[in-house]
């Protein structure tokens, strides 16, 4: 017998709905033949019954389902009876089935009955989830019980790996990691995690994921960390960073983290320019991060229509040592897709800037920390990254920007095509624009691989270290970097592959850019 | 290496400076030092986030940077590509070598010992981790303590002894340094050399940055042409760029005058070492009776608890 819990999604169609409610009310006139029994938790299935009476429970169940389509039911929630958890604690399951107290008519409770549904099997703890509605005591007419059955996976340990974009590598990332599931019966997630990116990044990490803090419906994260970018091609210089991060979804909207690391960053072939020199060492980076983004587009492998908007913004060194890293960086991203008919195709635009100042005393002399200014460039599309400047087609990974010749070489045995470092900006903004549409074949429509042919400008500037005295916006806006290009995107359940040409309309000198055939790697943004 | 560079290019970055040196790091002052002796005029930069680096100090003009890690350090390097070469028919002698081997490990083992063995670490902390937060600061000092004991070939077993092997070797180190240096103005002919700035950072560092109960400091203090010679070149040297003369080196506490001196340091010396006896005694001694506290108070207090049991029964 169907459940009105067995839908993950919410957003219940009318004619589904129709269904479930009739099943339902099924159930409700079946267990008022069984008050008073407690752990009727197969109180669907059947009992035997005489023909009459299935009869007259079907009569009774239309002319509530008629009763229902003329005007809400009331309806009250007496009690939430939880069964099947033996590990995890009662708690965390009414947590999540919260919302069916508060529905009055009949309609609202199977609604909130879905979303309680929902919620439970997003926890990633159960293996099988039902909600049923059993008759209130005989005293309490129009109310009714919830009970909540939950089977509790059997293995607690998970395996999976998946492709992600961090957004600190800035590429893509494939990421091996083991869960140990529901360790303390709070819905706790324990993981190790193993990660590489496309640009000889590794990380290593062990995590806690709590749906929950404390009672407070914002599900919580904690991160320990060893991480290492490698950046010795583009900018001659190695991160490690040993570190802890919190993270809380305030809302689904809101998340604010806190990382507090210990971060090294050495040069070990000794070929760093300048800029990179005077940067190698330790520091201790203890900062406090919000982000606020809003994603109402349909996609975001393939938008085609909606909007979405990120801001990020980092406050470092707030703790009472001054020797502590101390900066503020600020991001926006702006991304917004309009339907145009044809082909189902759109047209998608985006704009992203951010800006990075050291704080505290001398700060205007203070060169900015190289881990945390801005880098252009890289195998990501503009159209999927989600927050801050980033993504520019046709230029390479950190490819543009202001750079700064490496150590003369004392002999030309270094292989090394580059002579030059790019040591990012203070700051930067990036915008494109993306025409995609659908080829008339067929075949391509039922792959989804679709055309795209799009434009795209960037720029940064140096701004910490005195530099910003040499900044003017004429200069800025004349130096701007600009490409267009056409390719074909194909998507994939685990990311988004575009083979594009790309010829760059105008580039600066020293930048790694070249008009050609390019592949990039997109995953859903993180 | 081009002979053209611009002189205002020149760049040495360094160590912070501390205790009145323009560079406190005993690494990176003879290389300040071996500059200003060659009269080449550079700036100085700092570089204080990164206390367990090899590379520092290091010269840079333009995209030429001499490392210290390569070709022997950085004033080898600096003579190898022509930049400034002090020791120039110089290498030829045979005194050269043996004397910069005197130099370069003896007295160089000795500073090292007395600066993280000898004397705690107290001056290190100023000197490396004050730029860096406090949490990175002690494990990087724990970490190079614990490194430079293993390099010193330092145990538990052998600590003792090789402390008096490193100081006996100073000290004669000082004193052939004393017979050959005479009263000169430099340690070969009339001119300064490498060796000058390797011995003058020495003592520098000995005189001004360790503390007055330092043992090193003691034996280089009876070494009176010595001090001489070392403040002659500072004042020369290493003060003409400074708004301020820094002291000289005599007016210090505990300075050195003429040979009364000679009987004093060794008391002194000898002080130093009863100190410590005493204080390993003296913890001994709180331990002891720490533990005899305790032994009391269990075996004392598995009586008295039965009183408080039966009084509580009452109630």
């Amino acid at each position: 017998m169907a459940n009105p819990a067995d839908k993950p999604d919410p957003n219940l169609t009318t004619p589904d709905e129709g269904e479930v409610r009739e099943e339902e009310l099924e159930d409700i006139e079946e267990e008022d033949d069984y008050e008073g029994e407690d752990d009727d938790d197969e109180a669907t299935a059947s009992k035997p019954q005489t023909r009459e009476d299935a009869a007259a429970s079907r009569a009774n169940a239309q002319n509530l389902f008629r009763r229902m389509g003329v005007a809400p039911v009331p309806v009250r929630v007496h009690d939430v009876i939880v069964k099947g958890n033996e590990k995890t604690k009662d708690h965390v399951i009414e947590a999540e089935v919260e919302g069916v107290r508060q529905a009055t008519t009949l309609q609202e409770l199977l609604e909130a009955a879905n979303v309680a549904n929902f919620n439970l099997r997003a926890l990633d703890i159960f293996d099988s989830v039902k909600i049923t509605l059993d008759a209130g005591p005989p005293e309490l007419p129009d109310t009714t019980n919830v009970v909540v059955k939950v089977v509790e996976s059997q293995s607690p340990l998970a395996a999976e790996i998946v492709t992600s974009t961090k957004s600190q590598a800035r590429s893509s990332t494939l990421e091996g990691s083991l869960k140990y599931k529901n360790i303390f019966g709070h819905g706790d997630i324990w993981d190790s995690s193993l990660a590489y990116g496309c640009d000889n990044s590794g990380e290593v990490g062990l995590g806690l994921y709590l749906p929950r803090l404390r009672g407070r419906p914002s599900p919580f994260t904690s991160r320990l960390y060893l991480s290492t970018q490698d950046w010795l091609k583009f900018s001659s210089y190695r991160e490690r960073a040993l570190g802890v991060s919190l993270g809380v979804l305030l809302s689904k909207n809101h998340e604010l983290g806190y990382t507090l690391a210990w971060r090294n960053l050495i040069d070990p072939t000794q070929m760093a320019s300048r800029t990179i020199r005077r940067q190698i060492g330790h520091s201790l980076v203890s900062d406090l991060k919000y982000t606020f983004k809003v994603d109402e587009r349909n996609s975001s492998l393939r938008p085609t229509r909606g909007y979405s908007f990120v801001s990020t913004s980092q406050i470092g060194g707030l703790v009472p040592d001054s020797r502590t890293l101390r900066f503020l960086r600020q991001e926006i991203d702006l991304k917004y897709a309009v339907p145009l008919g044809f082909y189902r195709s759109a047209l998608n635009f985006g704009v992203s800037g951010g800006i990075t100042f050291p704080w505290g005393s001398g700060y205007k002399s203070r060169a900015s920390s190289v881990s945390e200014r801005f880098f252009l460039g890289g195998n990501i599309s503009p159209v999927c990254s989600l927050g801050g400047p980033s993504a520019l087609w046709g230029f390479k990974t950190r490819g543009l920007g202001p750079n700064e010749p490496r150590r003369e070489a004392e002999d030309d045995k270094s292989g090394d095509a580059y002579e030059r470092d790019f040591v990012g900006g203070d700051v930067a903004v990036t915008a494109f624009a993306d025409l995609s549409f659908d080829f008339p074949l067929r075949w391509f429509r039922e792959r989804g691989i679709h055309g795209h042919v799009f434009a795209c400008a960037g720029n940064m500037a140096e701004l910490s270290g005195n530099k910003y005295r040499y900044f003017t916006a004429p200069k800025f806006m004349e130096t701007f970097r600009s490409s267009v290009g056409a390719g074909i995107v194909l998507p994939t359940s685990l990311f988004r592959m575009e083979l594009n040409y790309c010829h760059i309309v105008k580039k600066q000198e020293h930048d790694r850019a070249k008009s050609g055939f390019f592949l990039t790697f997109s995953t859903p943004s993180s | 290496m081009e002979g053209d560079q611009d002189t205002s290019d020149f760049t040495l970055v360094t160590r912070k400076p501390c205790f009145g040196l323009p560079t406190a790091c005993p690494n990176c002052l003879p290389a300040y030092i071996y500059l200003k002796l060659a009269q080449l005029p550079f700036q100085l930069a700092f570089n204080s986030t990164f206390p367990d680096s090899e590379e520092l100090p290091y010269f840079e003009s333009g995209t030429y940077v001499a490392y210290n890690n390569e070709d022997g350090g950085v004033i080898e390097k600096l003579e190898k590509d022509g930049i400034v070469n002090l020791d120039s028919q110089l290498q030829s002698l045979p005194d050269y070598l043996s004397l910069k081997a005197l130099i370069v490990s003896w007295l160089d083992e000795a500073l090292t010992y007395e600066i993280w063995v000898g004397t705690e670490g107290a001056s290190a902390s100023k000197i490396y981790y004050s730029d860096l937060p406090w949490v990175i600061g002690k494990v990087l000092f724990y970490k190079q303590t614990y490194l430079t004991k293993k390099r010193l070939g330092l145990t538990k077993e052998n600590a003792e002894q090789r402390e008096k092997l490193i100081y006996k070797r100073a000290s004669e180190a000082y004193e052939a340094l004393s017979t050959r240096l005479g009263e000169q103005k430099f340690l070969f002919e009339d001119r300064p050399s490498s060796l000058d700035a390797f011995f003058l950072s020495h003592m520098l560092f000995t005189i001004q940055v360790l503390p007055e109960t330092s043992v090193l400091r003691h034996k280089l203090l009876e070494q009176s042409n010595l001090v001489r010679y070392a403040e002659r070149l500072k004042s020369e040297f290493l003060e003409e760029s400074s708004s301020s003369p820094s002291p000289p080196l005599h007016s210090f506490p505990s300075s050195f005058s003429g040979m009364g001196s000679k009987t004093k340091s060794k008391p002194k010396a000898e002080k130093s070492e009863e100190e410590k006896k005493f204080k390993k005694r003296a913890r001994f001694f709180l331990a002891a009776q720490f533990l005899a506290v305790v032994i009391y108070v269990s075996v004392m207090g598995g009586v008295s608890s039965d009183e408080v049991e039966y009084e509580d029964d009452d109630y």
